[in-house]
């Protein structure tokens, strides 16, 4: 596998190096700009990364990433759109900044309605419920129940208030009616060794970072907000529909590319089909999910009624929160 | 009567810096309970103890005479002038601009007078500079105006 | 596999001409960007990550791993010299090593310095091959009432280097705790002091504080200073290597050091900073001329080298086998891994077994190489001191400004540098203790967010610190030392105060 990228990444080198003929009128004329509001080395840091080699090569120009970690990726959106060269500026996003970082940021700098194009949905990710191995019930019921008994009877971890661990785990209580503590950690690394050493007793997390446990014997999965199975964590039961939870039960995290408000619909459009084509690649798709992300896809407008969706549902489930404080 | 200015004057400010905190924090945030501690618990009592610690240090001060250095002016302005400089001309001229710009802010408190050796030393940091930031470690900063 | 054959086959691994020349490559960049005043292990290998696509995971983590160890050995220098330490670890390092560069012993005290991460590092190598079994499960036994109550006992260990003027001491740490107050509070999401501006919401930059703190002020406060005493005379080679007496004060410092080094660098968090802090405070209490740390005590070099070197290596404990990154560039190798599609984490060790003993096998040759290029090194660093300063300060500066931007790509980073520039200014002129604000700022939020998420999770009751046997060990021995350290002031004061001025004679 690594020498079949290694094949890749040098290919794409040697073809940015000629114009591919496809390319539209004059556009475009210059390396571009992808605003990534992570570190080198962070999840949606190698999902940019591993559309924009393909897509650079598609536009025949090469593609800059810059790495601008900070406040849940909100610094990277401010810094996209304080570029001045609308054209050959975007950047990648997960949901965070797009739905909730308006409720959670007084000083946010942007409108996402007005001042964001979307451009596409990239991948999504379910999460997992674990628990310890040795917690006492093997299914979504039995936790159901146990969390049932009184409130706070179960504890579980997130990675700080607002963060998808935290709202998944709220709309889960919502809709199953339980109550469970909320104990709020930094990054997930502590909260499994939390969940292993039975500090905590649950956690939301990505299927890709439990799975290894479960090979282990350490952690258990109970369940995955996804509609679908998914192909990271086989055998894994959907939750939606499962012990009382409504059907159209979901929580996804997603990643996305969003161009700056004034960018050219045209090239909005280039950008849209060549990234769709990359992610109708099977190797492509095969690297996501090795990494635990599922390729989408789709229009503009997809993505813009997907933000408006989630920016809905996390929002009742802030309210919830709110409410509860 | 002789004072330890320096313990004075920087008590004084510890105690101030820590009763703006612990005011700041007890007005703006929740104190919480033990069990549930909210975001003002820690720095309330901590303004509050280096309120306390200031006070401790300012006071002996008031009756002792102190040693009496030399407030460095001049090199203060010229270094924090050219780091500034730095910060604000960084992304938008470049980093060969803003560096030859920051070595001769910077050289002025230098008490060698002449003017070429400033020269030469901005040319060979800026050429250190880039190529060490730009051709070694790739870092992505503009090198010339009107490319950010 | 045992430890041992584990060993052996990593080093059939490490080895291969291909893989050899990149931990060669790691080690000689690690260590000089160690030396660049700013510039530090973690924001060249997030720079360095994009280029490791095109190697194998075995080179690439093995390059990784060799800017990182390396740079401990390169960042002592700047410290020794300059006084500009890029971590809090090395940080520790100026408090006696620069008062040795400034008598003239520059030579002595890298010397020691490398001799002794040197040592550190093998100690931490062979506890890695024996232990980490054993370590890997001290990770998921701590809890967040046990790593409250380490943190707790690090501070006060490490509050009392500042005994001179205890109340001085006591107030950078505490400046330094609330400064680590600053951002998003992770309980309530809460904003705290960050007054609109969204670069404060992650806290304030460590690199820019450090370097604020320690290189800008140091730099102001030098440029007079410098000139009027002019260049140092050229040292001849014998006068860079210790005495013979000098010497044998290295070793016993250095593995006590280096124990502590190990175990607490295996604790996810920030073991390796503690493990210096706390290296230091213990040399300085077993000691039987504590007045001579401050003022350049060899022991004061040797025992937090070797702990920040052996904490370096042992960190690699609990991000391989329990893939779970003890501090930002742990989670930066962890990355690193990701990328080449190795998962980290319980099942490394049986599934790439290459991979994980080649790397231990790398630290050996890394450590080893390290050692001889710097030895030689140490007579061209020590000349490094004859430049005239107005040569080399406004260089300082421009590396100062581009380390602390290369961190996270933010402008707003430079400006803090300034302020805090001005504020470090400041506090030398009154002679505050700066390594103290630094580890209040590193370990008040870590004790912040244990002791909140202890008594979430305890709900609420306080006796969790006595219950958790782990808890209560630290929590005992905190109060142990406070104790002593009450009982020993009780004892200076009966004493008069003539006493009291020759024991405490050394420099804030």
């Amino acid at each position: 596998m690594t020498i079949t990228r290694r094949a890749a990444f040098m290919g794409a080198a040697a073809l940015t190096l000629c114009k591919p003929a496809f390319a539209q009128a004059a556009w475009p004329t210059k390396p571009l700009r992808t605003f990534v509001g992570f570190p080198a080395g962070s999840s949606p840091d190698l999902l940019a990364r591993i559309v924009t080699d393909p897509l650079a090569t598609a536009l025949g120009q090469p593609i800059v990433i810059e790495n601008k970690p900070g406040a849940g990726g909100v610094i990277g959106i401010q810094q996209m759109l304080n570029a001045k060269d609308k054209d050959y500026t975007f950047g990648t996003t997960i949901n965070g900044p797009m739905t909730t970082a308006p409720r959670l940021m007084p000083n946010l700098g942007y409108d996402v309605a007005t001042d964001i194009m979307p451009i596409v949905l990239v991948a999504t990710s379910p999460l997992v419920l674990v628990v310890a191995a040795d917690f006492p019930a093997n299914d979504l019921a039995g936790f159901i129940a146990a969390a049932g008994k009184e409130p706070e009877a179960l504890s579980y971890g997130s990675v700080g208030k607002g963060s998808g661990a935290h709202l998944t785990a709220e709309l889960f209580s919502d809709r199953a009616g339980v109550e469970m503590l909320h104990v709020p950690f930094t990054s997930y690394a502590p909260v499994t060794t939390a969940i292993i050493g039975h500090e905590i007793d649950a956690g939301f997390m990505a299927p890709s970072a439990a799975m290894q446990y479960v090979k282990a014997g350490t952690l258990k999965i109970l369940g995955i907000t996804s509609q679908k199975p998914f192909a990271q964590a086989p055998g894994v039961p959907v939750m939606a529909g499962q012990a009382g939870l409504p059907a159209d039960f979901r929580a996804e995290l997603w990643n996305a590319f969003i161009a700056p408000t004034g960018t050219d619909p045209a090239i909005i459009k280039t950008l849209n089909t060549d990234i769709n084509t990359i992610l109708a690649d099977g190797a492509v798709q095969k690297r996501l999910e090795d990494m635990g992300w599922q390729a989408a896809g789709g229009t503009p407008e997809d993505l813009q009624q997907r933000i408006a969706q989630d920016t809905k549902i996390w929002g009742a489930v802030l309210d919830r929160i709110d409410a509860k404080n | 009567m002789k004072h330890d200015i320096h313990d004075l004057a920087s008590g004084i400010l510890l105690a101030a810096i820590g009763l703006f905190v612990a005011l700041y924090a007890a007005g703006h945030y929740d104190i919480g309970s033990l069990r549930r501690m909210g975001p003002g618990f820690f720095p309330a009592i901590l303004g509050g103890v280096l309120a306390v610690l200031g006070l401790m240090i300012a006071l002996p001060a008031w009756a002792r005479a102190g040693h009496r250095g030399r407030i460095a002016w001049k090199e203060a302005g010229a270094v924090l002038a050219a780091i500034l400089v730095f910060a604000a001309g960084l992304e938008p001229v470049g980093l060969v601009p803003v560096t030859l710009a920051s070595v001769l802010i910077a050289s002025i408190a230098a008490p060698d007078r002449r003017v070429g050796w400033r020269l030469a030393l901005a040319l060979g940091i800026t050429v250190l500079s880039v190529v060490v930031f730009h051709f070694g470690l790739k870092m992505t900063v503009p090198l010339w105006p009107g490319q950010a | 596999m045992s430890g041992w054959d584990g060993f052996l086959h990593g080093l059939s691994v490490a080895l291969q001409p291909g893989v050899l020349i990149y931990c060669v490559l790691g080690v000689v960049l690690g260590t000089f960007v160690g030396v660049l005043p700013g510039i530090g292990a973690m924001a060249t290998i997030s720079l360095l990550l994009p280029i490791t696509y095109y190697l194998s995971p075995e080179a690439a983590l093995i390059m990784l791993a060799g800017v990182y160890y390396g740079s401990q050995y390169g960042g002592a220098v700047a410290s020794i010299l300059l006084r500009l330490p890029g971590t809090p670890q090395s940080a520790v390092t100026t408090l006696d090593g620069y008062p040795l560069a400034q008598q003239g012993r520059a030579g002595v005290a890298l010397f020691t310095s490398m001799i002794s991460s040197f040592l550190g590092s093998f100690f931490g190598i062979f506890v890695l091959i024996l232990l980490s079994g054993v370590l890997s499960r001290a990770a998921t036994a701590f809890g967040a009432a046990d790593y409250a109550a380490m943190m707790l006992l690090g501070l006060v260990a490490a509050s009392t280097i500042g005994a001179k003027h205890p109340a001085k001491g006591f107030a950078m740490v505490v400046l330094g705790l609330i400064l680590g107050c600053v951002g998003t509070d992770v309980n309530s999401g809460e904003q705290r002091f960050t007054f609109g501006q969204t670069e404060l919401m992650d806290g304030v930059n460590l690199v820019a504080l450090a370097m604020g703190l320690f290189g800008v002020a140091e730099v102001i406060a030098n440029i007079h200073v410098a000139e009027r005493t002019g260049v140092p005379r050229r040292i001849a080679l014998r006068e860079l290597l210790p005495s013979r007496a000098e010497l044998r004060r290295i070793p016993f410092p250095a593995l006590r050091g280096a124990s502590l080094g190990s175990f607490f660098g295996a604790l996810p968090g920030t073991g390796s900073t503690i493990s210096s802090f706390l290296a230091y405070a213990a040399e300085r209490r077993i000691s039987r001329h504590p007045e001579r740390f401050g003022n350049g005590a060899i022991e004061g070099v040797a025992g937090p080298e070797a702990a920040n070197n052996a904490a370096a290596i042992s960190a690699f404990v609990p991000t391989l086998t329990l893939g779970i990154p003890g501090d930002p560039i742990m989670a930066l190798m962890l990355g690193a891994l990701v990328i080449h599609g190795v998962q980290p984490g319980p099942l490394m060790l049986a599934e790439r077994p290459d991979m994980f003993w080649g790397l231990i096998a790398s630290f050996g040759i890394g450590n080893l190489l390290l050692l001889v290029l710097n030895l030689p090194l140490i007579g061209i660093w020590v000349s490094m001191l004859r430049i005239p300063f107005r040569w080399l300060y406004p260089a300082i500066l421009i590396f100062v400004c581009l380390g602390v931007y290369s961190v996270r790509g933010s402008s707003f980073d430079i400006f803090a540098v300034a302020l805090i520039g001005a504020i470090g200014y400041a506090l030398s002129l009154a002679r505050f203790n700066p390594a103290l604000l630094l580890l209040g700022f590193v370990l008040g939020p870590l004790i912040e967010t244990n002791l909140r998420r202890a008594l979430l999770i305890s709900r609420g009751d306080p006796m969790v610190f006595l219950h958790r046997p782990i808890a209560a060990a630290f929590v005992l021995a905190t109060a142990a030392l406070l104790a002593m350290s009450l009982l020993q002031a009780i004892r200076r004061k009966s004493r008069g105060p003539d006493r009291v001025a020759s024991v405490n004679g050394e420099a804030e």
